[in-house]
């Protein structure tokens, strides 16, 4: 927000306007006001684990308001979006069929199917229609995003009737809550499948096959043309937000109302670090660029990693932190499926006209990638199959609903909490609400800030300790398993000039937080970290109290990830 | 896909054939079917006049120009927005595309279809009663506000009793359309500051008695967006008039009082940018000087333990500070005069 708006609003009794004074009238920016400053702000406190993977909105939200004119500035021509339900029956009566209705006695919540960060999504029954549907109940006290921001998502949700756009019937508020009442989809998501995949077959030459992708992606670029005829652009495609039905049905979610339903549902450690690290694996360059706007085109970009995710499990930067992401995406040559191997022939089985697909998609130069219309043209697609073949190679296979409700279940109280040293220098711990977790937007929110930083001082290894005024600590979250092997998120301050990292090392071993073995590791680390955080954000290292045998960087198994917060 | 095909109609032929397509539609015959193909057909063409599409330009200024002429002509807009709920679902939003396309469209400095509307504001009126229907309230809610960033056709509609409507309309129990409703009208009453202050001032009582209700309303989200809106309306310094009136009522600052104790937090602050002004003031009356006393010391207290927690939010923090400040020296304020 900048100085004059604040200035703007300061407490002071308004003067009288001087008679015949003219204010031009704002184009489309209603005068912001300090208020909606303070929504924008978040709330401290942080506990990712209970982020659901791909969770995705809030980088891409916030940052949506300053750089894409073609949603923000929906008062021109170029979205569309503003239509009903029209299978509500209120006013034409002539429509034959109970409508969804706006009371929440008409419907029996069951089984929790996701888990967000202001959200929980439900099975729900809607009893006048006996018909099964999934409600999304958002907390909107915790909503500190301003309310036009989800009647804005919710508004284009629903504009969109299409077989591979996720149903969106009714919303209403009970209390102090969002109901939105959607279409439920017994598949979970694209990204669940994946990651089941990978955890029960080895997905090392690749997580599915080429008919798999073509498939799914066919939908997808079916629900993206519909999209963009709209003049919407989703902004987040991923594997995370393509959901499926049990009958093999592929639909797009996650207008951007933060998590959606299905990205809530598995909860593994890895998309936990996934949703750290952030959205912006999936980013376009000219999205991270800022300057321009963009269009419809950064779907097709998204769609180009999501292809490479089907491919290999993972988009291709995902090791890296937000910081580096947007670095590599925009100095590198555009990534392929090789990207991220380990080894050069692994993923040799995929042939050229996949490749030559996603060599398409992921040009830089927005204007020489395909559309939607035109990718589905694309010679890749001629190995698309029905859903039938989706039933069979993912729907089956995947992991079953009852697994992914005990998961998003379990880890629904926090096992993550709050490490603070009070004013006698003593840690105590405190666990953390559900939910609570404001501040993670902006962790990952600020890595956009930041690129700019790095654009300016032009090095990546600007070490500027003084820069970050020593006054400001700086806040961390160190992530790592327990002795239950359970994630942790311990939180704490360094103070540049009065902490040191082999002390805080030491306090956090003196608290019986971590092993002894690890407090020179979790020192040195956290030195780095501190050193370059103008430019880093995150370090994962290994522990020398794991186990040799079982260790997973990615699910942080014998690993430790220390991030800097604020 | 393409459903224009090879004859290029003139303008006067497409709107011709539109207008028929949904008579058709409304006397609601066995055709309708074909009538309903005929006007999405049509609708699409028009679009794409206006609009063009991945392989066209739009059309050339003066086609377009021949275009809205015949739409005026024959009154199409009214028609269409009259039959919208009988139009098909993408139809619908082609309507609004069009109508949003042509309201815009300017020669110099001049506004053709706004003008137009004014010379028939039936069309404002219809689009105002779409809130009561369900299946077209946003695509009506897109098209006004559209129409609202025009001065003339805000002033028609805010000097409309219909407006009154807006605050039934904020308050349907289906979130979108109450939320879309409130954009609308918060856009009328903030848009053209002269113009919304001299309703307000004009309208104060009937306005604010209106307003009073959706500050108490059982919905969680009328109340929150409410609050904020009246915040947002009394600090404007346009209305300065109407905010020495309304800081100058006691039941206007008991009200923001018993909301600063709200359970809602988001509530609660909304409240305290309201409270703010009353204590803000240098010319308080009497009445509200009173309560303000009368409730110093747990005002002080209540104060000072609000928000704590808000603790990067320096304006906020400073605000705050400020007002217990001023509650603290009202006595001596008091005794001096």
């Amino acid at each position: 927000m900048s100085a004059n708006q604040k200035e703007s609003n300061h407490l002071r009794i308004p003067t009288p306007e001087p008679k015949g004074a003219q204010t031009p009238p704002q184009a489309g920016s209603p005068s912001s006001s300090h208020i909606l400053t303070a929504f924008l702000k978040p709330i401290r406190k942080l506990s990712p684990v209970l982020m659901p993977p791909g969770s995705p909105g809030i980088f891409r939200r916030k940052s949506s308001s300053e750089i894409t004119p073609l949603i923000a500035n929906n008062n021109n021509n170029d979205k569309f979006s503003d239509v009903p339900s029209s299978k509500m029956a209120t006013a034409s009566a002539n429509l034959p069929f109970v409508g969804w209705p706006n009371s929440k006695d008409d419907y029996e919540l069951k089984e929790v199917i996701g888990v967000g960060a202001t959200a929980v999504v439900h099975a729900a029954l809607c009893r006048p229609r006996q018909e099964k549907c999934a409600i999304k109940r958002i907390n909107l006290e915790k909503w500190n995003t301003s309310m036009d921001e989800l009647l804005k998502e919710i508004q284009a949700m629903s504009s969109c009737h299409h077989e591979n756009v996720v149903t969106y019937h009714t919303s209403f508020v009970v209390r102090e809550e969002l109901w939105l009442v959607l279409g439920l989809l017994g598949g979970g998501s694209l990204l669940d499948i994946i990651k089941h995949k990978m955890r029960t077959s080895d997905c090392r030459n690749g997580v599915f096959d080429e008919s798999t992708i073509a498939t799914v992606l066919r939908e997808v670029l079916k629900g993206l043309e519909y999209f963009h005829s709209n003049g919407q652009i989703h902004r987040d495609i991923k594997a995370g937000n393509i959901l499926l039905g049990d009958d093999g049905i592929v639909q797009i979610a996650d207008f951007g109302v933060s998590a959606w339903l299905a990205t809530g549902r598995d909860l593994s450690r890895q998309k936990v670090r996934h949703t750290f690290v952030g959205t912006p694996c999936w980013m376009a360059p000219e999205v991270m660029e800022q300057d321009h706007g963009y269009d419809f085109k950064a779907d097709i970009w998204s769609l180009g990693i999501t292809a490479i995710e089907m491919a290999t499990g993972t988009a291709p930067y995902h090791k890296y932190p937000p910081m580096k992401v947007l670095m590599l995406t925009l100095q590198n040559d555009p990534p392929t499926l090789d990207t991220g191997a380990d080894d050069k022939d692994q993923y040799k089985a995929y042939g050229k006209t996949f490749r030559k697909m996603i060599v398409d998609c992921l040009q830089k130069d927005p204007s020489k990638r395909p559309s939607a219309n035109e990718l589905l043209k694309h010679p890749f697609f001629k190995k698309a199959k029905d859903r039938k073949y989706l039933q069979q190679t993912l729907v089956a296979m995947g992991p079953s609903l009852e697994t992914r409700v005990q998961k998003a279940a379990k880890r629904q109280p926090g096992t993550s909490g709050r490490l603070h040293r009070t004013v006698t220098g003593e840690w105590v711990w405190s666990s953390e609400e559900e939910g609570d977790m404001s501040s993670d937007d902006e962790s990952r929110v600020k890595p956009i800030n930041n690129i700019q930083h790095s654009d300016s001082s032009g090095s990546e290894t600007d070490l500027a300790i003084g820069d970050h005024g020593s006054d400001d600590p700086i806040n961390l979250v160190l992530r790592m398993r327990n002795s239950k092997k359970e994630l942790n998120d311990i939180k704490f301050e360094f103070a540049i000039g009065k902490d040191h990292s082999e002390g805080i090392a030491s306090e956090l071993f003196g608290a019986g937080l971590v092993d002894g073995k690890d407090v020179s590791v979790i020192a040195t680390n956290l030195q780095t970290l501190i050193e370059n955080h103008r430019s880093i954000k995150t370090v994962v290292f290994p522990l020398n109290s794991g186990s040799e045998t079982e260790r997973d960087e990615k699910t942080l198994v014998g690993f430790a990830q220390i991030s800097i917060t604020d | 896909m393409p459903l224009f095909g090879k004859s290029q109609k003139s303008p006067a032929e497409v709107v011709k054939a539109l207008k028929e397509a949904v008579n058709a539609l409304e006397k609601g015959d066995k055709k309708a079917e074909k009538a309903q193909e005929d006007v999405s057909k049509n609708l699409v063409l028009i679009k794409n006049m206006l609009y063009g599409t991945a392989d066209s330009e739009p059309q050339t200024d003066i086609i377009v120009a021949q275009l809205a002429q015949e739409m005026y002509n024959t009154h199409l807009l009214l028609l269409l927005i009259t039959n919208l709920n009988r139009i098909d679902f993408e139809g619908k939003k082609d309507v609004a595309q069009v109508f949003n396309n042509i309201v815009r469209r300017q020669i110099g400095t001049r506004s053709p279809t706004v003008e137009y509307i004014c010379t028939k504001p039936e069309i404002l009126f219809t689009l105002m009663s779409g809130y009561q229907h369900q299946e077209i309230a946003l695509n009506c809610g897109t098209m006004l506000r559209e129409c609202a960033r025009y001065e003339a056709l805000a002033k028609i509609m805010l000097q409309s009793e219909d407006f009154f409507n807006f605050f039934r309309y904020v308050e349907v129990s289906t979130f979108d359309i109450a939320s879309d409703a409130f954009s609308t009208f918060k856009e009328l009453l903030t848009r053209h500051k002269i113009l919304c202050a001299e309703f307000l001032e004009h309208n104060y009582d009937k306005v604010f008695s209106h307003y009073q209700r959706l500050l108490n309303s059982e919905n969680y989200v009328t109340r929150r967006q409410s609050l904020k809106l009246l915040g947002e309306l009394l600090l404007d310094r346009h209305n300065f008039t109407v905010m020495t009136k309304y800081i100058s009522n006691p039941d206007n600052l008991k009200l923001m009082m018993n909301m600063l104790k709200e359970k809602s937090r988001n509530i609660q602050f909304e409240a305290f940018h309201v409270f703010k002004v009353f204590v803000a003031n240098p010319n308080k009356p009497k009445a509200i000087l009173d309560i303000l006393l009368r409730n110093q010391e747990k005002l002080i207290d209540f104060l000072t333990k609000f928000h704590t927690d808000r603790s990067e939010d320096e304006q906020f923090i400073e605000e705050k500070a400020y007002l217990i400040k001023q509650i603290k020296e009202l006595n001596k304020n008091a005794t001096e005069h």
